[in-house]
């Protein structure tokens, strides 16, 4: 136990370290959960990962990505849904696109704070797809329950964006247009579908809803898709998971 | 071989520090940063005082008072300032719409950043732009002393809810921004209550009656109100998330408010 607390411990330190030195520092994250609040991981179906695979873009394909999400669920004991990775492909020759939004079920979506954080109003992500993605003129200005105190990660903890203590991860992969479907333009706006850690580029959205707009699923480019290209702009290679059922 | 490890050490300092010295910048929310004074461009802010009296703003003239008497006190008091603010309509008095209140824009913050181009991009009249957003959020979202507001576990104090203690601090979950309006910045139909009666209505519901809901209802003194940090339950509006338990200063902070609200430059 000692053991592997260890590593865990000199990371601490050596990420809170720089931030110690600063005056002013400070976290606008905020206490992630309250402590001694009972969990119930089980009732979630919705998470972003705390962890990418490491690889940039290289998720090994859709199927990687939604065994990324399989594994970082049931490790929580949230393993009893199935999982899919929100990220769409595009088309190639014999192969039709892949939207996000046809592979995460129908919704409604709750995070991880469902039995953690008291009213439903903190823990409720989105009703069914037209309210997810804004289907009409009035949801799209209203937007959805996804934002930086609800889109947590699989361990009920917020992901750090501008103002956070680094690493900033908010740069969340999803190779989708506004709409959750495919583009469907030469360009490639998914890692080569989730299989390039080199050449390329992937849509990302924020999970803080902050820069460029504030779109949780289509607010820019990456400008490559090596994991240190990801990191240098704040992202990690993190994506969004959805239970299907 | 060392002198790799030395440049490729050298590398990773620099990139863990950047991060850091632009953490450094950020304030906690609530405080007020050091000797800054707001941009020359300043044509939005987030009141950082509320008026005191729940939703009796004393009306749209008494609301836009307020706006020109805090940028006044930071010496921006040369533009012409209103609240975003709508009104429903009453027998012989039309309904008046926030969004037709606030010029044309661009509008800029504190800091000199655009929050918005135009009204379009304000509102996300179309599809495009709704999906895109405007440049509201936590970090640019500030008042006209440069504040963050406080939102969702900033403090995580019980006593937010309390007025008592939030009027004695600057650091309580404060980022419900009275609009009374809905998402396209227009003022609702008249038949309930979403602007505390025109910004006139200080009243609690009666006791007894349902105001456990956040939803407008038949004789329920409530307003409409949205979040300039994208960060609270209902959606993440900046004008239009959900209303409130009454109009009494005492039942704001109860949802996470004390009755601030935007404010623009028209000119």
């Amino acid at each position: 136990m000692t053991k592997r607390q260890t590593p865990f411990v000199i990371l601490s330190t050596l990420m809170l370290a720089p931030s110690f030195l600063l005056a002013q520092n400070y976290n606008t994250q905020g206490v992630t959960p309250p402590p001694g609040s009972p969990v119930s991981p089980a009732r979630m179906t919705f998470f972003v990962t705390s962890a990418g695979i490491g690889k940039g873009g290289d998720l090994g394909g859709l199927a990687g990505a939604d065994a990324h999400c399989q594994k970082l669920a049931a490790a929580v004991g949230a393993g009893g849904h199935t999982w899919h990775a929100y990220l769409s492909t595009q088309a190639r020759p014999g192969q039709p696109a892949v939207n996000a939004r046809d592979r995460i079920g129908t919704g409604p979506w709750f995070n991880y704070s469902y039995a953690q954080l008291g009213p439903p109003q903190n823990a409720f992500i989105s009703a069914d797809l037209g309210d997810l993605h804004g289907d009409t003129l009035v949801q799209a200005q209203r937007g959805n329950n996804l934002f930086k105190q609800s889109a947590r990660n699989e361990h009920g903890e917020v992901i750090h964006g501008p103002g956070d203590t680094p690493p900033i991860q908010h740069e969340i992969l999803t190779g989708s247009n506004w709409d959750g479907r495919a583009y469907t333009d030469n360009s490639d706006h998914t890692c080569n579908n989730w299989t390039s850690s080199s050449e390329g580029s992937a849509r990302v959205g924020h999970s803080d809803r902050i820069g460029n707009g504030s779109s949780w699923n289509s607010s820019n480019d990456t400008n490559s898709c090596t994991q240190s290209a990801l990191e240098s702009k704040g992202g990690a290679g993190l994506f969004y998971c959805f239970a299907i059922n | 071989m060392i002198r790799i490890k030395t440049s490729a050490l050298l590398l990773s300092c620099t990139f863990s520090l950047a991060p850091s010295l632009l953490v450094g910048q950020v304030l906690r929310p609530g405080e007020y940063p050091r000797g800054e004074k707001p941009s020359p461009m300043m044509s939005y802010f987030v009141t950082s005082e509320t008026m005191g009296d729940g939703g009796n703003l004393g009306g749209l003239a008494g609301a836009d008072a307020h706006c020109q008497q805090l940028a006044t006190a930071v010496g921006a008091g040369n533009r012409t300032w209103h609240a975003y603010l709508s009104t429903q309509a009453r027998p012989g008095q039309p309904a008046v719409n926030a969004r037709d209140r606030i010029g044309t824009g661009p509008w800029y913050n504190f800091k000199g950043e655009m929050i918005a181009q135009d009204l379009a991009h304000l509102h996300g009249d179309t599809m495009e732009l709704a999906h895109q957003g405007n440049n509201l959020n936590k970090l640019t979202g500030l008042t006209e002393k440069g504040q963050i507001v406080p939102g969702l576990y900033d403090y995580s104090d019980p006593r937010d809810n309390d007025w008592n203690y939030a009027k004695t601090t600057r650091f309580s979950t404060r980022h419900e921004m009275l609009t009374g309006t809905r998402t396209d910045g227009t003022a609702f139909p008249d038949s309930v209550d979403y602007t505390c009666n025109n910004w006139t209505s200080n009243k609690s519901p009666a006791p007894g009656t349902p105001n456990g809901n956040l939803n407008a209802a038949e004789g329920k003194p409530n307003a409409q109100i949205g979040f300039p940090d994208r960060n609270g339950g209902g959606s993440g509006s900046w004008n239009s998330a959900h209303g409130t338990r009454g109009c009494a200063q005492t039942d704001l902070p109860k949802t996470h408010g004390i009755g601030l609200f935007y404010c623009f430059a028209t000119n």
